[in-house]
C-alpha cells in the first residue's frame, strides 16, 4: 500500500470513537476523530480531500449523522460513507435516502467495517484507473 | 426587520457558526428550548443567511389553532371542500415556496397532522383539501418546540419517524439562566430598540448593582421575560418596581423549613415545590452543559440514589424533630430498624441541635 487511506470516524460516544481510533490506526489507516457532524463537517471544510472514507453515526446532537451525509454527498461527491446505527430503523432509512455507500446496524464487529473499507476505497481507485 | 441573535455566550456563539454552516444546506432543522428563550430568532437568523432570503418566511403555530383549522391553513383547500369554504384558498406551504416554512410548536401537532406532515417531507408533494391533485412543494421546513420530544415519543404523542426527519440539524437554545454573560448585551440591545422607537420615553438603563441584580435573577420566562421588563422599565423608571413585580422564583427560606430550620444544613429550596421539571432536575445534574456532555452525565440510577438520598434526610430530620429526637421513636414511625436509622443519620448528617 503506497498512501495508507484517510478516515474520518464520527461518533458521540467517546468510548467508541477511541475504540474504532486504536483499531484503524493498528490496521494502518490514517485516522481522524470528531464528536458530532458538526465537529466533522468542520474538519472537512478544513481538508476536503483529504479524506477517502467516512464512518458516522446517525443520532447525534447539532449536526445529525444524516444530516452529514446529505451535506457531504452533496459538497464532496468522491467521500465513501459509511453509516452506522443504533436507534432502529428510522434513522437507518434515511441515511439510506441521504445516499450512505453502506448503512451498518449496531453492533457491529470491527474488522466487518474493516472489510467493508477497504472495500469501498478499493473500488473507488480501480473507478478511477479504468 | 427581524431581531438579531444577540450574545456573547459561549452556546450562542456556537449557535451562530452552526447556522453559518448549516443555512444553505436547506436540512431540516429542528430547534429546543424553553419558552421565550428565543427559537424564531434562530429560524429567522437561518433564513436570513440562506439563499432563501429573498423568499417568503411563513411561520405557523402548531399550537395556537384547532386540528382542521391547521390543516388547511397548511395545506389550503380547493372551492367547495367544506361547508364555507367559498373559494379557494392557497396553504402556507404554497405561500412559502422556496422559501422557509417555520412550524413554531410542532410538539403540539395533533397525531394526524403528524401522518400527514410526515409524508409529505418524505415526498415532497402534498394536495390541498379538497383536490385530487398533488403539488410539489419546495419548502425549507424549521420546527421548533419546547417540548422534550423524546419524552412525548415515548408517551406516544409525538411521532419517532417525524422527529427523526425533523431532527436533522439540531439547535439547542439553553434557557438565559445558563448564559447570563447574555444579559448585559440583550438589555444594551432592547434598551437602544425601545428608546428609538419611543424617543420621549425617559426609562434609565441600569445601574451596576442593578445590572448585577438584573443577571442574577433567573429569568423562567428567559429573553421574552427580560425584554418585556425592559419596556416596563421605559414607561416606569423604577427598577425598584420591576423587581417588585417579578415572579420569586427563589425563596431562601420556605415556609415548611422556617419554622425549625435549625437542624437542617440547607434550606427546603422552594423549587421543590414548584414542579417547574428542569429546576428539578437542575438539584442533581448540572444542566448547563452541552447536551451531548449532558446525556454522558445523566444516568437514572446516580439519579435516583440522590433524589432519594435528598428526599430521606428532609424526612428523617421532620420525624426526629417531631418526636423530640427520640430515635427509637423516630425509627417505628419511619418503618425502619434502630441501626439502620442510626446509619442513615450518620450518612445524612442529621445530628441533634446542639443545646
Amino acid at each position: 500500500m503506497a498512501e495508507p487511506s484517510r478516515l474520518l470516524i464520527v461518533d458521540d460516544n467517546e468510548d467508541i470513537l477511541s475504540t474504532f481510533y486504536e483499531f484503524f490506526n493498528s490496521m494502518g489507516y490514517e485516522v481522524k476523530t470528531a464528536i458530532d457532524g458538526f465537529a466533522a463537517l468542520k474538519l472537512l471544510r478544513d481538508k476536503s480531500n483529504f479524506f477517502d472514507c467516512l464512518i458516522t453515526d446517525l443520532v447525534m446532537p447539532n449536526i445529525s449523522g444524516v444530516g452529514l451525509i446529505s451535506i457531504v454527498k452533496k459538497e464532496y461527491s468522491h467521500l465513501k460513507i459509511i453509516a452506522m446505527t443504533g436507534y432502529g430503523d428510522q434513522p437507518g432509512a434515511l441515511a439510506s435516502e441521504a445516499k450512505a455507500d453502506v448503512v451498518l446496524f449496531k453492533p457491529i464487529d470491527l474488522f466487518k467495517i474493516e472489510s467493508t473499507v477497504s472495500e469501498l476505497i478499493n473500488q473507488e481507485n480501480n473507478e478511477q484507473e479504468k | 426587520m427581524s431581531t438579531p441573535l444577540i450574545g456573547v455566550s459561549k452556546s450562542i456563539l456556537k449557535i451562530k457558526e452552526l447556522i453559518n454552516h448549516v443555512a444553505n444546506t436547506c436540512l431540516n432543522v429542528l430547534i429546543t428550548g424553553e419558552t421565550g428563550v428565543g427559537k424564531e430568532v434562530v429560524a429567522q437568523s437561518l433564513y436570513c443567511e440562506s439563499a432563501r432570503s429573498s423568499k417568503n418566511f411563513v411561520k405557523i403555530n402548531c399550537a395556537a389553532l384547532p386540528e382542521t383549522l391547521l390543516e388547511s391553513e397548511l395545506y389550503g383547500y380547493e372551492k367547495g371542500a367544506f361547508t364555507g369554504a367559498h373559494k379557494r384558498r392557497p396553504g402556507k406551504f404554497q405561500t412559502a415556496d422556496k422559501g422557509v416554512l417555520f412550524l413554531d410548536e410542532i410538539g403540539d401537532m395533533p397525531m394526524a397532522l403528524q401522518s400527514k406532515m410526515l409524508h409529505v417531507l418524505q415526498s415532497g408533494e402534498f394536495s390541498p383539501l379538497g383536490s385530487d391533485q398533488d403539488f410539489k412543494t419546495d419548502v425549507w421546513v424549521i420546527a421548533a418546540t419546547n417540548h422534550n420530544l423524546e419524552e412525548s415519543i415515548y408517551q406516544k404523542t409525538f411521532r419517532e419517524d417525524l422527529f427523526y426527519r425533523l431532527n436533522i440539524i439540531k439547535i439547542d437554545i439553553p434557557p438565559l439562566r445558563e448564559r447570563k454573560e447574555d444579559i448585559p448585551s440583550l438589555i444594551e440591545y432592547y434598551f437602544r430598540l425601545y428608546k428609538s422607537e419611543y424617543p420621549e420615553n425617559k426609562g434609565t438603563k441600569p445601574e451596576s448593582d442593578t445590572l448585577a441584580k438584573l443577571c442574577n435573577y433567573p429569568w423562567p420566562g428567559n429573553v421574552r421575560q427580560l425584554q418585556n421588563c425592559i419596556k416596563k422599565q421605559m414607561v416606569l423608571n423604577s427598577w425598584e418596581k420591576i423587581f417588585e413585580e417579578l415572579p420569586k422564583e427563589h425563596h431562601e427560606i420556605s415556609p415548611l423549613s422556617r419554622a425549625d430550620n435549625n437542624t437542617l444544613e440547607q434550606p427546603i429550596d422552594y423549587h421543590e415545590f414548584s414542579g417547574n421539571r428542569t429546576s428539578i432536575i437542575s438539584e442533581f445534574v448540572d444542566l448547563s452543559t452541552s447536551s451531548d456532555k449532558l446525556f454522558e452525565d445523566i444516568s437514572l440510577k446516580k439519579i435516583k440514589k440522590l433524589a432519594s438520598d435528598k428526599v430521606e434526610k428532609e424526612v428523617i430530620a421532620f420525624v426526629l424533630e417531631k418526636v423530640g429526637w427520640n430515635r427509637s421513636r423516630a425509627a417505628k414511625i419511619l418503618k425502619i430498624s434502630y441501626k439502620t436509622l442510626l446509619y442513615k443519620m450518620n450518612e445524612f448528617k442529621v445530628h441533634p441541635p446542639v443545646k
